[in-house]
Order: structure tokens, then C-alpha cells, then sequence
């Protein structure tokens, strides 16, 4: 894999005349280890969350085996614990957050016609603390007494006092992720703040770049709170305080609160620039501006302002003053105003407009539809009363499964498909990625939908076993894991395919896209924007201005 | 009482965060950082010496076993 | 000396990854140790020494680098913004201690005790359990370490807030001395600023030994206890990281390092020291006197 790209960008290299401290990238396994090219820092972030997304999908893949029947198929129940914690864990600090972050790396420079991210060495230790991490983390499995098994929100006492001692390792792991996406977060705001084009303002920035941007201020108030509460679990668990026992006068219920006060702007973390992704990718295959840019900013803002102040509803059963409920619900509901203004202006800008359905626009497409029944189940849970019923059941499971996967995943994939061409300089097979898409589409919901009826019907989640009436949806569930589990080697194929065998395609891949990243050449040279680009070019290529 | 400390504090940490305002705004020739930091310093000087001053009033007492 | 005029990216570098592999050995190693193994405790003290070597390493490349003049104004600036916000960081984590501690103070203590609709949960798991603060009894003695008292406001605790205010005033003397390009002003600054930042260290670990020894008062103190160390033990982390800081910044000022305009490593380290400060101001209030 490595070497092909390598073999593209040294020949780019070559025609490049650059001066004197320009030089390509150096040759072999170092060039990765040492970089600080920000394209290099993106592409190995997006291989490390490919990687940590098939490794978490095999966890999934073995969830829906034992769950395919009822009654106890292949593993013990605390094996099944670990994979469902190991699961959500690689998920979403292994995969989403660092594929979020190599796309940035690769696109925030190039749309903002910067020459590389504001702190490059930085850069690249951001990255480079995310194997060892991983690494420890998936360690834990082959320690005495197992891996963590107490789901991915650690809640104590089960993460303290009944928890196995490779819990430690499990939380110096979180410590080191958490301390890479404050790096890269930090990095993030330093170049928009600091290296954008002289000529362009705020207002002109691509939503990806401002989605980014906000997302990285969330990053930076939330990540520090999840050190703090990993923290306390350390020292509860291994130096004798009570943070979290009752008995010392601490409270477990603490540490759902101090984790909420973290897990939901995480919610917004993985979802953000989701957000920024699609409102890229819609007015390119509309071929229109995008509707309503300067209201996409303020709804962005204000869904991150209020993330800080809804973390309660993820709480409603576990002892809340009524008051704090209906506070924490009518909070919660709120949000929906600014993202139903964000789905509202996707529909709108592609309201009349000469649509085509090239894959990177089918996926986000299916990123509007199926984020928003995701974004519903939310409202739903969101109720208080109504979320008594729901509470801890595969309803739940659902809902984050359809904002995650057909969500924060499906904008991923949107967002590799629209700017692989541009990244490798070689265009995706269409006919296989079309394919591809609707197995993935069909799979996804066959897998996902019936998880709302089994909620609605009372099974709980995090169970290996369940009672007769769950075995239809269960095992129709299961066929669709499998399914959409499979999709991924097809998947692996497209790209693989892309790099080696692909087209070769010009600068602009897609006729009507517009931003700073489609005036370069296509692969991107491993330098840009060396002179940064002049208020002319910045006009012609952003589309919500100048009209 | 509190509240009186907590209007000082208030004070502290805005002289404080405005420092950190003009350290990232201004390059180093501005002195507009100094002298945020040169206030902050101050009014955290006059808050000790004000817990003094309402302790030596017996206004409030530091926190113990009762 | 005339600084380049692009913006430096720097050629590939070996730090990052070094600092990687000290950290996971630190880490990993201190997870082991707990479990008492002594492979981990050798894997920390390794994995110490390679981010110590690491750090030396690479602030070192920077202040070579910012000394000849490869960092343009913009590089600058982009170095303040990162700090800016890595301060940002700092008082969030923060925030999660303190937020436990008036959480305890306010909301589970009472509840403990029955307050408002908890009535049952004071009868039926501790009955005998009072609401009071300080906690000194906790609900169930059994795990834990009752102490005799706790450390009194006007002892020590009163004179390191004093210390730690006269290094924030002598620290921005120097501030002052560098602005008005007095460089003798300006060690004098630095010196006496590391000296009160060693005597306030060293005041905190006698107050440690004394809240061990006598009073009985230790991390396995309840909520009091948990929350006081770990509060007080975070921040003098924070003034010892803050002290090196400033002995490495009056090494670079005796060899005649910052001018007048340029200077961000001394502004970085001096708002850090003032952020340090004021983190104990509010703990001096939250945790000896409200």
C-alpha cells in the first residue's frame, strides 16, 4: 500500500521544481515515522482508523453471531462484555475520531490554501501516540482476568470496584488517546485561526473547515473532563479514595455525570463534521450553492454551545431530581431546532437543482435520510418520561447506531469517495462503488431497523441471551450484520483498486465542485500552496459568496 | 462574604484570561499582557489581605472540625 | 538577526515518536507496576527517562531554532494560540476535580444524609451518617482512614498563599524588567520567583507529612481526603512542571535571550505561573476557608 503511494509522490515530486528547503518526501518506512507533511499525517490517520474499523467490526461481527439465536452459541457472557466494550471503545476513539482527524489534516489545509498544518511536529505526535494507544487497549484482551467488560461508558462501581486489573491499562490508554485529540484539536484551531489564506475571512471558509473548527473547540473542553474521570477511577480503583463510593461519602452517580459531561459534546465531536462533510459534497452534485451558508455556521455554534448542557438526559433513570429532568429534556429538545435548520438547508440546496448521483452524493444523501431517523429515535429518547421505557434497551442501540453508522461512517465514507481522486490522483471504479453503496444502504438498515423493535418490545442491551419472542428480529438483524460486515471487503477492494489501477483524473474531479483543494493538481503535490491564493482565486472557488 | 470573594475571583480570573487573550492576539512588543498580569496580580493581593481583614472581623471563619 | 520571511515547516523529526514510545512505556509500565509487577516499574523509570531526554530534545531544537532566527512572526503566533488553548485544556481537567469536589460538598453528602426526597437512603444504608463539612466521618469507616483533623487554614496553607503571591509580583516584576530591557531586573525576577516556587513545594510536602503522620488525614480519608489530595497534589504537579519551566527560562535569559518584542517563551511560562497561582487562590478559598 505504502509504496504505491510513495511511487505517486515521488514522481510528483519530480516534475515539481521547488526551492532549495522543498525537497520530497524521504524514502521508505522513516518517511511515515518522521513526517510532518500534513497530506502524509492525514493518509496514516485514515489507514489507522480503516484499521481499528475492521478490527472493531470483527468485535460486531462476533456480537451478532451469539446474538444470531437465543441461547448461548460461542462465547462465555464475559467474553461477549468485552467485545461489546472493546467494540464501542475502537469505534469511537479508534476509528471515528481518527478518520475525522486525518481529514482534516489532508483537507483543512488545502481548502483553506494554507501551506501545512500551523504545528507539524505536533502533528505528527498526535498521530503517533494513537498506535501505542491502540495497542495497549487491545492488549487488555490477553490479560489475566480478560479484557474490560463494563461497556464502553466505564460506569463505577463495575469499572472500580468489580473490574478486572487490566482496567489500568485501559485507562492510561484513554488518557494517551485523549491527550492526542487534545494535540489535534489544538493544531486544528492554530492553522484556521492562524494560517488561513491572508484573503479569506471567516465567513468565506468551506463548512468542513468551519464544522472542523468548532468541533475542535469541543474537543478541547471535553476531552480534558474524560482524563479527569478516568483519573479518579485510577485512583479509587488503586490509592484508596472514594470519588465513587458511597461509602466514603463520594457517589457512582458522580461519575455519570462527570462522564456525560464529556460523552455528549463527544456525541457532536463524531457527528460535526459529519455535518461539514455532507454540506460539501450536496452542492457539488446539485451543482448549486449551498443553501443558507451563514445559518449552517450559527446552528453548528449553537448545537456545540448546547452540548455542553444536556448531558443529564443520558441519566433520566439513574436518580435525578425532577426539576433536573425536565430541564435536561426541554434542553435536549432544543437542539433539534438548529440541526433540523441544518437538514432543512441540505434538502433546500438540492431543491431544483441539476442533481446527479455520483457515489460520494449517494452517501451523502443517505447520510440526510438516515442521520435524521437517527436524529429522531434521539428526540424520542430525548422525552423523559417516554425514555423510562426505553432506557438501556436495544431501542437505544439503535438510535446511536443509526447516527454513528449511517451517520458519522457514512459521511466518512461520503468524504473518501469525494476526495480520494484528489488524494491518489486516480478515479474509484463507479460501477463497484455504486454496488457497493446499496449493499451497504440495504444491509445497514436490515441490520440497524429491527434493533428499534426489539427495544420497543423490552430487550435489553448488552445481553448475550434474550427471551424466544426477540429471535426473528434478532436473527434478521444478524443477517444483516453479516451483510454489511462483508461490505467492507468490497469496500477494501474499491480502494485498493483505486490507488493501483485507477483512472487518472485532472485537478477538478468532479465538473462542478468548487474549493481552494479542486485548484491543485490532482494527486495533490506534496507542497501547496507554497504563495498562498489571491481573494480572486478564493472568489471563484467559493461558491456561497460573490453571488 | 462569599459573595464578595466571588466578585474578587470573578475579577481575578478575567485579568487573568484577558492576559491570555493579548498573549495569543498581540505580538511580544504590546504590553497590554504585562499589565493585565500586573492586575491580576494585584487584586489577588488585595483579596488575601482582604480574608484577612474579615477574618480579623471575625466576618468568617476558615473551615475545620467543628 | 533577520528571521526567514516564509513560514518554517520543519524537515521530519524523530522526537515525536520517541516521546510515543516513553509514554506508552510510562504508562503501560505504571499499570503494571500497580499489579506489582516489577518489569512495569523498570518500563516507567525507562519510559521517564526517554520523555525527560525527549522533552530536553526537542524544547531544545525549538529555542535553537527560534535563536536563529528560523521562526517568522507567524510561527509566533501560531506557538501562542497552541499554548493559549493547551491552557484551555488545563482548566477543563481541573474543572472535572473541582466540579467532584462541590458535587460532594453540595449534592452527595446531603443525599447521604437524607436531604430532600433521599430520606430512605439516609434510614436504610447509613442511619447514624451526619451531613457535615469537612467530612471527617465518613458513612462507613470500615475501608477507610478517619483522620484527627484537618489542615488548618492559618498555618501553612495561609503562608504558601502568601509565597505563591509574592512570586506572581515578583514574576511580573521581571516581566516589567524585560519590557524595559533591565536584564539584571529581570533574573532577579526569575531567581527569587523559582526560589518562592521551591520554598512553596517544599511547604507542601511538609503539610503532606504532617496531614500523614499526625493527623491522620490521607488519600483513604473519604471524599475530604480524595478530593483535598488530589486537588492540592495536581496543582503542586502543576508548580513543579511551572519551576523547571522557569529555570529553563532564566537559563535562556542569562544567556541573553528575549528582546523587548520577542519573547513568547517567557510570556508562555509567566502565564502559566500566574494560571498556577490563581488555580490556588481558588483552592485556597474552596478547599481551607468556604
Amino acid at each position: 500500500m505504502s509504496t504505491t503511494t510513495t511511487d505517486l509522490q515521488d514522481e510528483i515530486d519530480t516534475h515539481a521544481s521547488h526551492d532549495d528547503h522543498h525537497h520530497g518526501p524521504e524514502k521508505g518506512l522513516m518517511r511515515w515515522v518522521k513526517t510532518t507533511n500534513h497530506k502524509d499525517i492525514g493518509t496514516l490517520y485514515i489507514w489507522f482508523a480503516f484499521t481499528m474499523l475492521l478490527i472493531g467490526g470483527a468485535m460486531a461481527m462476533y456480537i451478532r453471531a451469539e446474538l444470531f439465536q437465543p441461547g448461548m452459541q460461542f462465547f462465555d457472557p464475559q467474553f461477549f462484555n468485552q467485545m461489546t466494550t472493546l467494540h464501542g471503545l475502537i469505534m469511537v476513539f479508534g476509528a471515528i475520531m481518527p478518520a475525522f482527524v486525518g481529514l482534516a489534516n489532508w483537507q483543512i489545509p488545502l481548502m483553506i490554501g494554507a501551506k501545512d498544518m500551523a504545528l507539524p511536529r505536533m502533528n505528527n505526535w498526535s498521530f503517533w501516540i494513537l498506535p501505542f494507544a491502540g495497542a495497549m487497549l487491545l492488549s487488555t484482551l490477553f490479560m489475566e482476568g480478560g479484557a474490560p467488560a463494563f461497556g464502553w461508558t466505564f460506569y463505577a462501581p463495575l469499572s472500580t470496584t468489580f473490574a478486572p486489573d487490566s482496567t489500568d491499562f485501559f485507562i492510561f490508554a484513554i488518557h494517551m488517546l485523549g491527550f492526542s485529540s487534545i494535540m489535534g484539536a489544538i493544531n486544528v484551531i492554530a492553522t484556521i485561526m492562524n494560517m488561513r489564506a491572508p484573503d479569506m475571512k471567516l465567513m468565506d471558509m468551506p463548512l468542513f473547515v468551519w464544522t472542523w473548527f468548532i468541533t475542535a473547540f469541543l474537543l478541547i473542553a471535553a476531552m480534558p473532563v474524560l482524563a479527569g474521570a478516568v483519573t479518579m477511577m485510577l485512583t479509587d480503583r488503586n490509592f484508596g479514595t472514594s470519588f465513587f463510593d458511597a461509602a466514603g461519602g463520594g457517589d457512582p452517580v458522580m461519575f455519570q455525570h462527570i462522564f456525560w459531561f464529556f460523552g455528549h459534546p463527544e456525541v457532536y465531536i463524531m457527528i460535526l463534521p459529519a455535518f461539514g462533510i455532507v454540506s460539501q459534497i450536496i452542492p457539488t452534485f446539485a451543482r448549486k450553492p449551498l443553501f443558507g451558508y451563514s445559518s449552517m455556521v450559527y446552528a453548528t455554534a449553537s448545537i456545540a454551545l448546547l452540548s455542553f448542557v444536556v448531558w443529564g438526559h443520558h441519566m433520566f433513570l439513574a436518580g435525578m431530581p425532577i426539576g433536573g429532568q425536565l430541564y435536561f429534556m426541554y434542553a435536549t429538545i432544543l437542539i433539534s431546532v438548529p440541526t433540523g435548520v441544518k437538514v432543512f438547508n441540505w434538502i433546500t440546496t438540492m431543491w431544483r437543482g441539476s442533481m446527479s448521483f455520483e457515489t460520494p452524493m449517494l452517501w451523502a444523501v443517505a447520510f440526510v435520510i438516515l442521520f435524521t431517523i437517527g436524529g429522531f429515535s434521539g428526540l424520542m429518547l430525548g422525552i423523559a418520561p417516554a425514555d423510562i421505557q426505553y432506557q438501556d434497551t436495544y431501542f437505544v442501540v439503535a438510535h446511536f447506531h443509526y447516527v454513528l453508522v449511517t451517520g458519522a461512517l457514512f459521511s466518512i465514507i461520503a468524504a473518501v469517495f469525494y476526495w480520494l481522486p484528489k488524494w491518489c490522483g486516480r478515479m474509484y471504479n463507479e460501477k463497484l462503488a455504486k454496488v457497493h453503496f446499496w449493499w451497504a444502504v440495504i444491509s445497514v438498515n436490515v441490520l440497524f431497523f429491527p434493533q428499534h423493535f426489539l427495544g420497543l418490545a423490552g430487550m435489553p442491551r448488552r445481553i448475550p441471551d434474550y427471551s424466544l419472542q426477540f429471535a426473528d428480529f434478532n436473527m434478521i438483524s444478524s443477517i444483516g450484520g453479516f451483510a454489511f460486515g462483508a461490505s467492507f471487503i468490497l469496500l477494501t477492494y474499491i480502494i485498493v483498486d483505486c490507488i493501483r489501477n485507477g483512472k487518472p483524473v485532472n485537478g477538478r474531479v468532479w465538473e462542478s465542485a468548487k474549493g481552494l483543494e479542486w485548484s491543485v493538481d490532482s494527486p495533490a503535490p506534496y507542497h501547496t500552496f507554497d504563495t498562498p491564493p489571491t481573494r480572486k482565486q478564493i472568489l471563484e472557488e467559493t461558491s456561497h459568496i460573490g453571488h | 462574604m462569599n459573595y464578595i470573594i466571588l466578585i474578587f475571583f470573578i475579577f481575578i480570573i478575567y485579568s487573568l484570561a484577558s492576559a491570555l487573550y493579548y498573549m495569543m492576539k498581540d505580538g511580544g512588543g504590546s504590553k497590554r499582557m504585562v499589565k493585565a498580569l500586573t492586575l491580576r496580580v494585584g487584586i489577588s493581593i488585595l483579596l488575601f489581605l482582604f480574608i484577612l481583614f474579615s477574618f480579623w472581623m471575625g466576618w468568617i471563619k476558615p473551615a475545620g472540625v467543628a | 538577526m533577520q528571521s526567514r520571511s516564509d513560514y518554517f515547516v520543519p524537515d521530519g523529526s524523530y522526537w515525536p515518536i520517541l516521546g510515543s514510545i516513553g509514554m506508552a512505556a510510562l504508562l503501560g509500565g505504571f499499570a503494571a507496576s500497580l499489579h506489582d509487577s516489577l518489569v512495569g516499574t523498570i518500563s516507567m523509570i525507562l519510559g521517564f527517562g526517554i520523555i525527560i531526554f525527549m522533552l530536553f530534545g526537542w524544547i531544545g531544537q525549538v529555542i535553537n531554532e527560534s535563536e536563529t532566527g528560523t521562526y517568522n512572526l507567524q510561527v509566533d503566533k501560531s506557538f501562542r494560540i497552541g499554548m493559549g488553548w493547551f491552557i484551555f485544556s488545563e482548566v477543563m481537567f481541573f474543572a472535572a476535580f473541582f466540579g467532584a469536589l462541590f458535587y460532594a460538598r453540595q449534592l452527595s453528602v446531603p443525599w447521604l444524609a437524607g436531604e430532600g426526597n433521599n430520606f430512605w437512603t439516609g434510614e436504610n444504608l447509613w442511619p447514624e451518617f451526619k451531613s457535615v463539612w469537612p467530612l471527617i466521618k465518613m458513612p462507613d469507616t470500615t475501608n477507610f482512614t478517619v483522620p484527627k483533623g484537618i489542615i488548618e487554614a492559618w498555618e501553612i496553607p495561609a503562608i504558601n498563599t502568601l509565597t505563591l503571591l509574592t512570586s506572581g509580583a515578583t514574576l511580573t516584576y521581571a516581566h516589567w524588567s524585560l519590557m524595559d530591557e533591565n536584564r539584571s531586573g529581570l533574573i532577579g525576577g526569575l531567581i527569587a520567583t523559582i526560589i518562592l516556587g521551591v520554598i512553596f513545594l517544599g511547604l507542601q510536602a511538609f503539610e503532606y507529612i504532617e496531614a500523614y503522620q499526625h493527623l491522620d488525614l490521607k488519600l483513604t480519608s473519604g471524599i475530604y481526603g480524595s478530593t483535598f489530595f488530589m486537588l492540592t497534589g495536581f496543582h503542586g504537579l502543576h508548580v513543579t512542571l511551572g519551576t523547571i519551566m522557569l529555570i529553563v527560562i532564566l537559563m535562556r535569559a542569562i544567556r541573553g535571550h528575549f528582546k523587548k518584542d520577542r519573547h513568547f517563551g517567557f510570556e508562555a511560562v509567566a502565564w502559566y505561573w500566574h494560571f498556577v497561582d490563581v488555580v490556588w487562590l481558588g483552592l485556597f478559598i474552596v478547599v481551607y476557608w468556604l
